[in-house]
């Protein structure tokens, strides 16, 4: 709490260096990353296969623990925490949003969305009310017993973020969340990530593409293992633009 | 709250995963099923020989001692009890006088004869020489007509009172009651009918095909005394007291038979109790057996189910990556799969009761009474819970111990 009061940082990194041992040899991934993310921030990492920003994510995502270097997530020290506490953290701090969405193919959307609130233990009714105020914000109430494969690419990344939404996490972290859809259902998408920012929404965004960089707030590059650069900037509005005409009316009044 | 919350979850999966893959599920259960019948059956048919052994000695009461030249059950060397002399009708008459006031006592001598009636005939009836008192040593009472009575014995009447299966065969719906029957080469006279006592199953005398008469006449008859052996009953005052009443019994006839404290019994007191015993011991070595014998198709069942959950956790390594990835533990994910294969065991166990209980219908009908009880209902469907859940044991910590990020990336 003490560290979170200082700066306001939702998330702390410190010189994290991860290697993997591959057979006889050693792969640096990490090799001493230092990162603050404030709450309310839009951040997109960026950089080439092979830079290490796969092995961040895990990281800041709390799959993987770093080598050496600290890491804590709203004060809690993360780099210490047994696979038990990590699963804890995952399920009430995160919400994921995979590129090839990772939805459980036969539970309906209801269950795939109820799902980190039934490994977080919660009684029914709530989860009841959560779970469905989850799918009508991403616009999907009319679909909730359907089952995933009923549903079109966009759709199930709404799923998706429902679900990343549910439990009201820390940060949201996507990983090309665009990278399976067309570029029309694409910017609906990254429509609703900018919408769930404005609400207040820290999201972590995991991209290869410079125009959907373009709607973070802040961009870090990394290059073989160490960032490159951390640059903010203004909201762009060059890929606005393109979807305006693509966008319900109601999203059209909130760009 | 917790955990129920695990479990709710972990058995809705269990059902979905089961459901998703019918073909499958119906397979692997086929294993179980088998296995579940094999025992269930195995059980019940070792209930219905106990019953049967149990009804086929119905008529034999309980607390009724009979003092014999040899064991009913002779466990060791015959030639022991080769030499052993004759009991004597004296004798007997010698041990009512002694016991008079204290048990009842009813000397019988048997042989087998052809019964004839007109042109009807029976082979091989085991006819029973005996007294008044026999209606007292066994529950069994005439259906038609009446018993022997002191008179008959004390004047040697040549009456017979005929078992059911005599009946149908000479007499079938006609009517019995004095009509004159061949025993061997002397007439009888038919007074009673005994009612139906079934069962010789298991080795039992079969009570229905035997003939009841006074054994004076049987001595007159068929010579007795001196070449057949006969059989003392004798009923104890209650059935509390047999233990003390067996030593006194022993005593009474040490003491008819003026044997010296050092030698031996030359004589047995048998009883239904040996005979049960030994019954029960014998077929407890069956059941033990058999049992072993079932439960290796259980086995093999279980290995099956086994072989599947392995299969299963390798097809949804990635949705177990996703699980983990949202914040499922190692023991959600355990529990998960160690539902899927117990409720699969558990389906195969109940679809096994039904067959099992089928076949025990039809085994009671032909065979032997037997019947599914509700302890070895609840014996199976415990066995096959707990072959699901060691079969899935080993699959369902597979699953629970990959990593998030290699599950994540597997296709």
């Amino acid at each position: 709490m003490t560290e979170r009061a200082a700066g306001m940082n939702s998330l702390v990194l410190r010189d994290v260096v991860k290697t993997y041992v591959m057979g006889a040899e050693e792969v640096h991934a990490l090799r001493g990353v230092s990162l603050d993310i404030d709450k309310n921030e839009f951040v997109a990492i960026m950089g080439p296969s092979g830079s290490g920003k796969s092995t961040l994510m895990n990281v800041i995502g709390c799959l993987d623990v770093p080598t050496t270097g600290t890491y804590s997530l709203e004060g809690q020290m993360v780099a210490d925490m047994s696979e038990s506490q990590l699963a804890e953290i995952r399920n009430r701090m995160i919400g994921f949003v995979f590129q090839t969405f990772n939805l459980i193919p036969r539970a309906d959307i209801f269950h795939n969305v109820e799902l980190p609130l039934i490994y977080g233990g919660m009684p029914r009714p709530e989860r009841r009310v959560r779970t469905e105020y989850a799918i009508e914000r991403v616009g999907l109430a009319d679909r909730m017993h359907h089952k995933p494969n009923e549903l079109s690419g966009g759709q199930r990344q709404r799923v998706a973020i429902a679900r990343a939404l549910v439990f009201e996490p820390s940060i949201i972290l996507a990983d090309e969340p665009t990278g399976n859809l067309d570029s029309r259902t694409g910017d609906e998408i990254m429509t609703m990530f900018d919408e769930l920012h404005d609400a207040g929404q820290t999201i972590i965004l995991v991209t290869h593409e410079d125009y959907i960089a373009a709607h973070a707030l802040r961009t870090i590059r990394l290059k073989d293992g160490m960032i490159e650069s951390d640059e903010r900037q203004a909201k762009s509005t060059s890929a606005v633009p393109r979807l305006v005409s693509s966008l319900p009316t109601s999203a059209k009044e909130a760009v | 709250m917790r955990f129920f919350v695990d479990v709710g979850e972990s058995f809705r999966i269990a059902i979905g995963a089961i459901w998703a893959n019918k073909a499958r599920g119906v397979l692997t259960t086929l294993g179980i099923i088998i296995g579940i019948v094999a025992v269930i059956t195995t059980m019940t048919a070792f209930n219905g020989m106990q019953n049967a052994f149990r009804q086929g000695f119905a008529s034999v009461g309980s607390d009724v001692l009979y003092v014999s030249r040899m064991p009913w059950v002779i466990m060791n060397d015959f030639f022991m009890y080769r030499n052993r002399p004759r009991l004597e009708l004296a004798e007997a008459q010698q041990l009512e006088r002694n016991l008079q006031g204290k048990a009842i006592v009813n000397p019988s001598m048997s042989g087998n004869r052809d019964v004839k009636y007109n042109s009807l005939r029976v082979d091989d009836i085991r006819i029973i020489g005996t007294t008044e008192k026999q209606s007292v040593m066994s529950t069994s009472v005439p259906e038609l007509g009446r018993f022997m009575m002191a008179f008959d014995i004390a004047y040697k009447k040549n009456v017979a009172v005929i078992g059911q299966e005599v009946n149908d065969a000479l007499f079938d719906m006609a009517n019995p009651i004095n009509k004159k029957i061949w025993i061997g080469r002397k007439k009888f006279r038919v007074i009673g009918v005994m009612e139906k006592q079934g069962g010789s199953t298991f080795g039992g005398p079969n009570f229905d095909r035997q003939i009841y008469i006074p054994i004076s006449s049987y001595v007159k008859a068929f010579g007795g005394a001196r070449g057949t052996d006969i059989d003392i009953a004798v009923k104890a005052p209650s059935q509390e007291a047999m233990a003390d009443f067996e030593f006194e019994l022993i005593g009474e006839m040490r003491k008819i038979r003026k044997l010296r404290p050092m030698e031996d019994d030359d004589f047995t007191i048998n009883k239904l109790d040996t005979l049960m015993g030994v019954f029960n011991s014998v077929m407890g070595v069956v059941l033990v057996l058999g049992l072993l014998v079932t439960s290796v198709a259980l086995f093999v069942g279980g290995i099956g189910v086994m072989n599947i959950m392995f299969v299963s956790v390798t097809e949804r390594t990635r949705e177990i990556g996703i699980r983990k990835a949202i914040g499922a533990k190692r023991h959600s994910i355990l529990l998960q799969f160690l539902f899927e294969a117990a409720v699969i065991c558990l389906v195969g166990g109940l679809i096994g009761i039904v067959f099992a209980s089928i076949l025990t219908a039809f085994i009671n009908a032909t065979l032997m009474p037997a019947s599914v009880s509700i302890p070895i209902l609840a014996i199976a469907v415990l066995i096959s819970v707990l072959v699901g859940v060691l079969a899935g044991l080993v699959p369902a910590f597979k699953g629970a111990r990959l990593d998030p990020i290699e599950a994540l990336r597997y296709e």
